[in-house]
This record gives C-alpha cells, structure tokens and sequence, in this order.
C-alpha cells in the first residue's frame, strides 16, 4: 500500500456511535485499536474482530473490519475456529474481565496454551457494567457497591497477566486507557507477535466504579528495561507485580499452533478402506 | 418366507475375543457373498469386561437385527445377566457353551433353547498358541453353513502381519472348531448364495456420517470426544489431515460449537459431532449461528438419556432437544439418517443444506447406528456438496442480511473488499446493525423461517414404501426393523406403507398430506420413553387415527413387536 | 522533544488533529446520551479546531512532515494536549463543564507551544511555536469570555431521575 492510500485510524471506525457512557475507558480502546490497526498498514477486509458480550464486547460493531458478536465468554473460541479456518486473517478478540475470565474462564485458559496466532484485548473494570454493576473475577473482595454481594464478595480476585502466564500465553502486555498511545503500541507489538498474545487494559467505568478515576496515579512503567523472555522470569517479576505496572511484561518464543493443511489423498483412496 | 438370514450372538469377558471374533465373521459372511450387520453389547469396564458380537446374516441387504439369535456361543458366562436381555433366543435356538464354566445360567437358560457343549478351550489347549474365541468362531460358522474357506481368507489378510505363527495358530483352533461342530446339534443353515462380483462395503453409522461430511466439503472440524459419537472424530481426524482440512480437539463443547461458527463465518464448511449432553451445551450456540446466519453441521449420535444416561446404549430420546432446544423463535435444519449406510447420505445432503440456507443442520443419528457395522452394496454418489451463496468483488453499501426472495443472502467471507459486517446473535437490520425495532425483528424472523420453508428438500424429506390403508411412521434407525414388519406382515395378509422421516425440521405438512392420501390409520413407532416423536408428528401434521409403539432404550425394537402390533388392527 | 521545524509542525497537526476527532467523538457521545445541548458544544468545539487543523496543514503543506507512529509523538503526559480527557466528562455534563473542559485543553495547548517557544533553538520552530502559543491565548480569552456567559451548574446537576438500564 502506497503513501497516498495509508489508512488513517478514523479509517478503522465504523459510523456507529458507541453507546459507551462519556468516561468510559473503552473509547480510549477504541482509539488504541483503531490507530494500532492504521499503523500496521493491513487491509481492512483481512482482519476479523470477535468479541463475546458486554460493554466492552460492543467494540467490533465500532470498526470497520469483519467482527462476530458472539454469545457470553466464547469469543475466543470463534476466534480460534477464524484463525485455524483462514490463517492468512489477522484476528483480534476482546471483551471484558467478566466475558473473558468469569463465564470465559476455561476458554481464556485453553486459549493460552493452544497458543493460535491472534490478540485478546481485555478491557479490565473489575465490574459487570451492562448487568448494572455486579462484582467480577478481578473485583477486590470488599468491594461493597454491588446488590448482589452487598458485603463484598469475600473472594480473592484473580490476575489476569499471571493467569495468562500459567497457562502458556506467548506475549502479555499491560496498559492503562488513559495512555491510549502507549496502549496503540502494546497492540501493535502483540499482533506483530507470533502465538497468542494477551493486552490487559485497565479500562476504567465511570458508572459503576468512579473510584477508578485514581488509577491514573496508579499505574506506572515497569522497572525493568525489557519484558522477560524466560517464563520464570516472568512469574517472578508478576509474583511482585502490584497489577498497576504498564509495558510488555512477557514476550515468550513458543511456536503458534496452526495444523498443517497437506493434500496427500484423494476421496478414492479413502473409499477403498471400506471394500469389504 | 424361507428365512434368508441366520443370526449368531458371540459372547465373552475378560478379553476373551467375542468382538474380534464377530468382526472377522461379518468379513468372512462378506467375503462369502452374504450381506450382514453388526452391533456389539459392552459392560462399562475399559478393559476385560464382558462383550456380545450380535450378527445378522444374510442373503440380501439387510438393516435390522432379528428377533432371536439362532446361534449363540458363549466363551463364557461372566456378567451375562447384565444384556441377557439382549439375547434374546427361541426354543429351535443352540446355545453352545465351554463345559468348563458352568451350567447355562438362569437369563439364558428362561429362553429355553438347547443347549449343546464344547470344549473350547481344551480344543484351543490342543493346538499350539490356539485361542478359544477362535475355536468358538469355526464352530459358530460350521454350525450355520457359512464356508469355512472365507473365515481362513478374512484371517489371512487381517494376521498376516502379525507373522506366520500367529496366523497357524489362529487357522488351526479356527479348523479344530469347525470340525468339533460337526459333532453338535444342528442349526439354522445360512441358504447357498455366490457373491455376485459386485463391490460392497464393510462400515459403520459413524464413519458413514464422517465420510457424507468429507465428500460434502466440510473442511474444518472441531469436537471434544463423547460416547457414542467419538468414532466419527476418530475417522474424520486422519481423513481431513490427508485432504486438506483440519480437525482440533477442543476443550469441551462450548468451543467446540463455537469454534465451528468461527471457522464458517471464515468460509470453510465446517462441522462438529456430539452425543446428548453434549448438544445440550451447545444449544446457546447454535442459536448464535441461527441468527447470525453462519452455516454448521452437528451430528448428535444419540444415545440413552436424560441427563448421563446410558452412554452406550441407542435411543430416539433427542429429539425434543433437537427441534425445540434452542431459545427464542430460531428455525433450523433437523435431519435423520435412516439406516446405517444413509448416514452417509444424509449426513452429506446436511452438509449441503446448511451451506445452501446458512442455518445449522442438526443430524440425529444414534448408537444402534454409529457403532454398529453393516455389509451394504457400494452406496451410490451423493450430489449434494456445499455451495455456499457469497457475496463477491469488491463490495459497496453491502447489507449482509438483505432481504430477498429466497430468504437466502449472499455472505461475504473475511477478505472480501467492501463486505465487512458483524455478524450478530443481537438482532439485527439487513445491515446488520443491532435493532430492537419491531419491524427489523419481524423481517429478520420472516427471513430465517422463510429461507427454510421456501426451500425445495425434493422427495429426500422421507423414504417412502409400498402403499396400504395402514401407514407406519417412524424415523432413524427404527426403519430397519420397521421395514422387515411390514415384509412379515405382508405374508400374514396385512399391507401397510412405511414412510421414515429423513428430514425431521422444517416440517413437510403437503408432502405427508399427499403421502397420507388413502391412509386410515396410522402406526408410529420410536425408541422413546416420552413418545417424543409422535407428539412431534401431532404438533406438525394432522394425522387420522393413531397408535403409538415406544420403547425407550437400551433394547432395540425388533420386528416381531410391531408385526403384532400391526396384526392387533387386522 | 522536537526540535526541527518538520517535527515540530507534525505535533501541530496531531494536537489540532487530535483535539478535533476527540470532540467529535464527545459529541457523538453526547448525542447518543440525549444531551443535545453540549452534544451541539462539542460539535462547534470540533469544528474551531478543525478550522485550526486547517491554518496548521496550510503551513505544513510547505514541509516534509515526518511519519510518526502515535506513540513516537513527545507530549508531556501522553497524549496530545488538546485531547479532551475522558474523565473530565459526565453523560449529564452541562455546558458550562463543556466550556470549562475546552479551556482546560486550550491552557494546556498554550502551556505546550509556550514551552516549546522557550526551549527551542532553530528560529522556525521558535516563530511558530510562539505563534501558535498567542493564538492558543486568544483562545483562552475567548472562552473565559464565553463561560462567563454560561450559567455554573446547579447543585445536583448530575442527579438522574431514571435508573440505570440493563441491556444484555
């Protein structure tokens, strides 16, 4: 593609205004995806965004590539069958800590260690938005705003990035929205990079948790010049992690899983196993 | 009627070979030119449990089991009680059993047949390396007439690798068996027959389901194991590997189903198979590809429920599922083989319905059918393959769900200049944007039911035969025997028309109407508990009077039961 | 920080460039959240910088501006200056935090090309940086004038009647 056709992020945006409350994190993501797509120069037919159900799930109908909105915490399944079914795609998934990590639990996992070649953008608000604001797998036990645990939930939340870790995941990165740049960027690198690839955005929700308004004093850079590139290394740094930290926390080598398409028999010659 | 098939029941435990005897029986019969079929009764054990090889053998094609065994041979007794039942003898049967173990105990001996002893693994002790089951095999095939020749030519192909020992030894407690049954009591004799040259088949409900997939086009399959249907993940892996498709093992059925969407929203034909419980789990789904319009196949090789059931054991009991299970108004394709051979036809026209309407096409197989062998006369081509409406060139105000005549519109496949949309389980304007308009719902609904009703299924919605006042409905693998009543019937004075539903959704109201013309009676028979299909049939079509045979489970339904059923309205 | 003229006007047209998609990307939320009154804001908001957009590429248009990747542009705190931050905003925000918001943006804008005048060396990049630093305060006079006109919000002024909705 030539200089005078570059795509531009607005390009990537479809002419469906977000519902997304004013605030919402999302708009940032967005933003990130729409830029990091401009910057990576591929057409806009070859890519295909599949997301589950939520706020942030709204995001595909948002763009201007192939999407699937699909049922509740199984985008990555149908991402996985669109990138095994056409391995020349570039495939996004994404969708919210409750799609991907509550109801998506086992799918999130599985994903991870198949290791397909495509990029899972979670937006993290530790909160169920569309459902009015229940508790989620990432939300901190005392959290006491939600009429279903108005207590709290009294459980400990899990980590995404070690999650993801743990089960074999080949790339995972961390941003915040308010840095939707730095976030464009992490994209970029998680596409460029083979296998799977994990981006846990921060993604605050104004509605339901404005206290995440302080995140922006919370998150920071890493402190290590480069991400890990050994698994050990990187569950050590993650053991200390205090969920804030921004940049590419683990860029592994694990070859992607993609079977091989051979054609080395013709329907006759499998017919002939059942003469009898 | 001269009887025109023999039935022989192999049983035995702990490893004792029945199933392996039984297989290379059928290939012999085969070899021999006789047709026949098999199913195989398992207790739960992995290994070492008790197994019964139950065949039918006969001179023409056949797809139903007997209503006896004439012949069984009994290796052992170990927990015969446990499918006794599936036994079934009359009093001219021969039960040739080893001294060695014992008496015929009690739910073999109630039938009251004779029984007649041999020793089989004293001969098998005779003969260096020999094996009783072997001995047990030559034995059962002398008894019914069947050349002992072709059991030698099935064990030469099927042991010649294993060495020459092995293949002496397997040869020679097979010839001690035939001639120790020359000293046994006689038995029903399988008539004379020559195989007539032409080409036949050895093969099974499920692979014949994997091979209609295979020649239909489906190219991407994606499945997690399940009793009774793991057979056609087995089959299908290593043929898709070798003709340029993939099959991934998923981590359970959620992702399986939707991996399978992902990978036909891609463009690629593809499939996935189940049992019960497992389509249970798909239902969410599968409503995900009815509204979004995304084509699939999913062959559920039904077996005993609710719930965990009875794994290995057929039923018809997932029907309801099949046709209501999915939430909201979500019409979709429901086929059903109706024997073990059509498996591959209408799992091969499944495929070409699901691509042509962009709907998932549900195949309803079941145990009896998947895991059971048949002899059948080379199947006939299909000429049905996937051909999918898409949308090509580079695409301008493209609406994906665009309203046409048909109902059908064209699908733009990822990669295609112009044609990018998002595909949806919210419902959706022909744009594809989510709406909650009324009229958007309503079009949308007309669209997805009328794409299905307005298509012509051809004279495939049911196999129909002969004529009569008396009709029988039935549907699956309950054709066979169905279809062996009527014949029995026939020579007891009664005519009766069997008409077996192949296409189960959308119903076929003018066609059965037409297909019920002089029709005064109707006799519908199922393997269910719950009488699902009749009430299925009463819910679609407007039938005149009517009776019920059902059944739920594990035992087949054999012809005797619906001959005097039918007898019952002479 | 950028210190060739090419550069330094590549930043200029993101900051105007930015500050006008962000608007419009707010009034389109607006919009879609029934809050005509700022929606229609946000939308004059887009515009003026639109319009500034299009004094900045005029003079860009005589350079070979660099391609640079989004994040490869140097702002202070990440993001172009004009970009109306989305914490700032408010579903029931009334005009007079619409206006506040832009002035927000714009000191910051100005505060940007003020530094940049300051510290930098080549002669063209100061010139235009302190061009654009006076045009930015006129803005900012420009829009306190206009709050001044606009009535400050009531007490309560985010009090929704209607609950929240559940919509999946």
């Amino acid at each position: 593609m030539n200089a005078t056709t570059q795509l531009t992020a607005a390009d990537f945006k479809s002419d469906v205004k977000p519902i997304w409350c004013p605030g919402c994190g999302d708009y940032a993501v967005l933003s990130a995806v729409t830029k990091a797509l401009a910057d990576l120069g591929k057409p806009r037919e070859d890519i295909a965004f599949v997301s589950g159900i939520g706020c942030s799930s709204r995001i595909p109908a948002y763009t201007n590539v192939y999407g699937f909105h699909g049922v509740h915490g199984r985008a990555l399944a149908i991402a996985a069958g669109v990138k095994l079914a056409r391995p020349d795609l570039t495939v996004l998934a994404a969708g919210g800590d409750g799609d991907g990590l509550s109801i998506g639990g086992n799918h999130f996992m599985h994903a991870c260690r198949r290791n397909v070649d495509m990029t899972y953008i979670v937006m993290d608000n530790q909160v169920y938005g569309m459902t009015k604001g229940q508790a989620s797998p990432t939300t901190a036990p005392d959290w006491c705003n939600s009429k279903l645990t108005p207590e709290g939930t009294g459980i400990s939340p899990v980590e995404p990035a070690r999650l993801a870790l743990a089960s074999g995941a080949n790339f995972i990165a961390r941003g915040f929205a308010g840095n939707l740049n730095d976030v464009a960027r992490l994209i970029v690198e998680g596409i460029n990079h083979p296998g799977f690839s994990f981006i846990h955005i921060l993604s605050p929700c104004v509605t339901y948790r404005p206290e995440q308004r302080e995140w922006k004093n919370a998150v920071h850079p890493s402190a290590d010049a480069s991400p890990a590139q050994l698994v050990a290394e990187a569950m050590h740094r993650l053991a200390a992690d205090d969920g804030y930290t921004t940049g590419v926390l683990f860029a592994g080598n694990r070859p992607p899983f993609m079977p091989e398409r051979k054609e080395k028999a013709t329907f006759a010659d499998i017919e002939k196993k059942f003469v009898s | 009627m001269a009887a025109y098939s023999v039935s022989v029941a192999l049983t035995g435990s702990g490893g004792a070979g029945a199933m392996t005897a039984g297989q290379i029986l059928l290939d012999a019969a085969s070899k021999a030119g006789y047709y026949g079929l098999m199913t195989r009764s398992m207790g739960p054990q992995i290994r070492g449990g008790e197994a019964a090889a139950l065949l039918r053998i006969s001179t023409k094609p056949i797809s139903s089991l007997d209503d006896y065994y004439d012949v069984l041979v009994a290796f052992d007794w170990g927990n015969i009680s446990r499918f006794a039942a599936e036994l079934p003898l009359s009093k001219s049967s021969i039960v040739i059993c080893d001294p060695e173990q014992g008496e015929v105990p009690e739910p073999i001996a109630q039938y009251g047949a004779q029984a007649a002893a041999l020793p089989m693994k004293e001969i098998a002790g005779s003969v260096p390396g020999g094996r009783a089951n072997m001995v047990g095999l030559g034995a059962a095939a002398t008894l019914i007439g069947l050349p002992i020749e072709a059991v030698i030519q099935v064990l030469t192909a099927q042991l010649g690798r294993k060495g020459e020992e092995v293949l002496a030894a397997s040869t020679a407690a097979l010839r001690a068996g035939a001639e120790a049954a020359k000293a046994l009591p006689a038995a029903a004799q399988l008539p004379a027959t020559k195989h007539d040259g032409a080409e036949r088949w050895n093969i099974s409900g499920n692979e014949a389901a994997g091979l209609g997939a295979l020649k239909g086009g489906i190219k991407f399959v994606a499945a997690y194991p399940i009793t009774p249907a793991t057979e056609v993940l087995e089959w299908l892996a290593p043929a898709l590997d070798k003709t340029g498709g993939a099959l991934v093992q998923a981590e359970d059925e959620l992702a399986s189903i939707n991996m399978v969407i992902g990978g036909s929203f891609a463009g690629l034909p593809s499939l996935t198979a189940t049992s019960g419980p497992g389509l249970a789990l798909m239902t969410e789904s599968l409503g995900l590809a009815v509204a979004s319009e995304t084509p699939l196949v999913l062959v559920d090789v039904m077996r005993g429920g609710p719930s965990t059931g009875i794994p290995t054991k057929s039923e018809q009991s997932d029907l309801n599922i099949a046709v209501y299970g999915l939430h909201g108004d979500a019409p979709h394709v429901v086929v059903a083989p109706t024997s073990i051979v059509d498996c591959l036809f209408t799992t091969q026209w499944a495929v070409y319905l699901a691509e042509a309407l962009q709907t998932p096409a549900l195949v309803l197989s079941d145990q009896a059918m998947g895991q059971s062998r048949n002899i059948v006369p080379k199947p006939a081509a299909v000429p049905y393959t996937a051909k999918r409406l898409v949308a090509e060139g580079t695409l301008e105000a493209y609406k994906r769900y665009a309203l046409t005549e048909s109902g059908v519109s064209p699908m733009a496949i990822p990669g295609t200049p112009g044609g990018q949309y998002v595909a949806d389980g919210l419902e959706h304007n022909e744009r594809g944007t989510p709406s909650s308009q009324a009229s958007d719902h309503q079009s949308q609904m007309d669209k997805r039911f009328d794409k299905l009703t307005n298509f012509d299924y051809g004279n495939h919605w049911a196999d129909i035969e002969g004529e009569g006042e008396i009709a029988i409905l039935t549907w699956g693998a309950i054709t066979g025997p169905v279809q062996e009543a009527i014949e029995r019937a026939a020579e007891q004075g009664i005519k009766a028309k069997l008409i077996s539903l192949r296409l189960i959704l959308p119903a076929s109201p003018e066609k059965m109407a037409e297909a019920l013309k002089g029709v005064k009676k109707v006799l519908i028979v199922e393997q269910t508990h719950g009488q699902q299909f009749a009430k299925f049939l009463r819910a679609h079509y407007d039938l005149p009077q009517m009776a019920v045979v059902n059944r739920p489970g594990p035992l087949p339904i054999r012809p005797a039961e619906i001959v005097n059923r039918l007898l019952a309205w002479k | 920080m950028p210190t060739d003229i090419a550069t330094f006007l590549a930043h200029a047209v993101a900051l105007e460039q930015e500050a006008a998609e962000r608007y419009a990307e707010l009034a389109d939320a607006m919009e879609v959240h029934n809050n005509k009154e700022v929606a229609e804001l946000f939308r004059k908001l887009s515009a003026f910088s639109k319009l500034h957009l299009d004094e900045v590429k005029a003079i860009a248009d005589n350079y070979d501006l660099p391609q640079l990747k989004p994040w490869e542009f140097q702002w202070t705190d990440g993001e172009s200056p004009e970009a109306a931050p989305s914490d700032r905003t408010h579903y029931m925000m009334t005009p007079y935090h619409c206006l506040q918001l832009a002035l927000f943006n714009e000191k910051k804008g100005h505060v940007y090309y003020a530094d940049r005048a300051h510290r930098a060396t080549d002669p063209e990049v100061k010139k235009f940086a302190q061009l654009f630093a006076d045009e930015e305060a006129e803005h900012v006079v420009m829009l306190e004038k206009w709050i001044a006109t606009v009535k400050p919000p009531q007490e309560n002024w985010d009090l929704d009647l209607d609950p929240p909705g559940d919509l999946e």
